[in-house]
């Protein structure tokens, strides 16, 4: 099996890139939370003032879609370039190549759980307080890391045919942040769109961070497994697909 | 990568009617807007086929020395990286009995702003090997590249003369059953290649296989047992070296 001998691979190429993102900006770690905390402060601003949203906690609500959103445009941009950025290993040597998208999509988890760390004291300080659900969050962030991965390897094996897909999917994230309940409640949705607007995983997902973290509600087990269901699903099919593409990644590259 | 499947006991590496082409597209096509313009224009994909390799048909032994030789853009180099699991055919097998180390290219994936020791784990990684196994292995790989010295420099800073070196001994070092080598011997100084021949020559008398691709006949002739001539991917010459050579010699003049 791939995964137990290349292990230490991995690993290092997972930990190298935090090294390389940490190391390269004089703030190094403190830049991934005082994003999604500015993020968060401009946000609240316009929000709450301008469009009058008055939500419970609302700058907490924020932060929390803000952060969980994070994983996945960050992971998923880094994984759509993990192929094409490493050509030596995809062209000289025979490492399988889902390592390469595995270790982008690692580290921006890393980072995710760090960001989510830094939520714990602002949960304190911003007067939510921490619930005994928060022990929820290993299951539904290895849930998501699933989902991640599994679009990763889409994305990394198309993008090495179509080297502008990064652009059309920074474009899509775009879209997507506002697809899903990051800057309003899921209440604001029109009953007419509500059953579209909820097939969205990545809403699911919101929703059910904030029930953990904010509310102290437990997930509720249909979304629990509905989230499992898709993750699997697309890990599935995100390898089909870069099984099938990566036998020419070698001529491409 | 080829899986070692169904193939008997004694054989390293099995080829059969092994076929590879590449396409050549006549406009070079990177982006989705590429694609799309070319949808609107109506134009049909437009390829230039190139038959890197025409049912090749082969097998090497265990414990073999085999050579491959040819013409520059035979197809040697693509046969290579079949067998490493680099690239994939588009018609036939080519199947691979034990633990493979592609010496297609030393020192892939080394990171010149990390330290030598950093490096040997990197590689040896790559490699396929676990940290353990290469905690065992990291003396050795130290000792045979002479570069114990410069253990906790950054690679950057070393001449590429020793970074080579330091490749091609972490490379030994991973144990293979069969070592696929593309003319990776002309490696540092004249010392040091003597050193790597002698390494060569030690794990040729071990008994493990070695598929060998060079241009130079001579080290050709002195180490292969059995030797494959490709010209235009396809087998022109299969068999005891020396006949292979002088087959070659043949085409050549021939010409």
């Amino acid at each position: 099996m791939w995964l137990a001998q290349y292990k230490d691979l991995i690993w290092i190429l997972t930990i190298s890139d935090l090294k390389v993102k940490y190391q390269s900006s004089y703030l190094g770690f403190a830049w991934s939370f005082l994003n999604p905390i500015l993020m968060m402060i401009v946000l609240y601003l316009v929000f709450s003032s301008v469009f009058r949203i008055t939500q419970e906690n609302f700058a907490l609500y924020l932060l929390i879609g803000l952060i969980a959103w994070r994983f996945f445009a960050n992971g998923t941009m880094k994984a759509i370039t993990s192929i094409t950025e490493r050509p030596g290993l995809v062209t000289k040597v025979a490492i399988p190549r889902q390592i390469l998208v595995l270790s982008m999509t690692l580290s921006a988890f890393i980072s995710s759980i760090l960001e989510f760390i830094v939520l714990i004291p602002m949960l304190i300080i911003l007067g939510a307080g921490l619930k005994w659900t928060i022990v929820f969050f290993p299951v539904v962030h290895a849930i998501y890391f699933l989902i991640v991965y599994g679009a990763g390897l889409i994305l990394a094996s198309l993008y090495v045919y179509y080297r502008d897909l990064n652009l059309i999917w920074d474009v899509i994230l775009q879209a997507g942040f506002f697809l899903s309940p990051i800057v309003y409640p899921v209440s604001i949705i029109p009953d007419t769109y509500i059953t579209f607007y909820l097939l969205n995983p990545i809403t699911i997902l919101m929703v059910t961070y904030r029930d953990f973290l904010l509310y102290g509600v437990i997930p509720s087990p249909v979304s629990l497994v509905l989230l499992m269901v898709t993750g699997a699903g697309i890990c599935v099919v995100g390898t089909a697909v870069f099984k099938r593409l990566e036998r020419r990644f070698a001529e491409v590259i | 990568m080829p899986e070692d499947t169904g193939i008997p006991d004694t054989t390293a590496v099995m080829v059969s009617d092994l076929s590879k082409h590449f396409r050549i597209p006549k406009e070079r096509k990177n982006t989705t807007y590429d694609h799309l313009i070319s949808l609107l224009h109506g134009k049909n994909t437009a390829y230039d086929e190139f038959w890197a390799l025409k049912d090749v048909s082969f097998s090497v032994r265990k414990g073999e020395t085999f050579g491959v030789i040819g013409p520059n853009g035979s197809g040697k180099s693509t046969l290579l990286k079949i067998l490493a699991g680099v690239l994939f055919p588009d018609s036939g097998s080519a199947q691979v009995n034990g633990k493979i180390a592609p010496f297609l290219e030393l020192g892939v994936g080394f990171q010149p702003d990390l330290t030598v020791k950093e490096n040997i784990y990197l590689y040896g990684a790559i490699m396929g090997l676990s940290r353990r196994e290469i905690d065992r292995r990291y003396d050795g790989i130290l000792d045979f590249s002479e570069l114990k010295r410069f253990e906790s420099m950054r690679l950057k800073n070393l001449s590429s003369g020793m970074t080579v070196r330091l490749a091609f001994s972490t490379a030994i070092q991973t144990n293979p059953e069969i070592l696929l080598v593309d003319e990776v011997l002309a490696v540092g100084d004249e010392e040091f290649q003597g050193k790597c021949s002698k390494k060569i020559e030690e794990i040729r008398r071990e008994g493990r296989t070695i598929v060998f691709v060079s241009h130079d006949l001579d080290t050709v002739q002195q180490l292969c047992g059995r030797s494959l001539l490709l010209d235009h991917g396809e087998i022109r010459s299969l068999g005891n070296s020396e006949d292979v050579i002088r087959d070659y010699h043949a085409m050549l003049q021939g010409r």
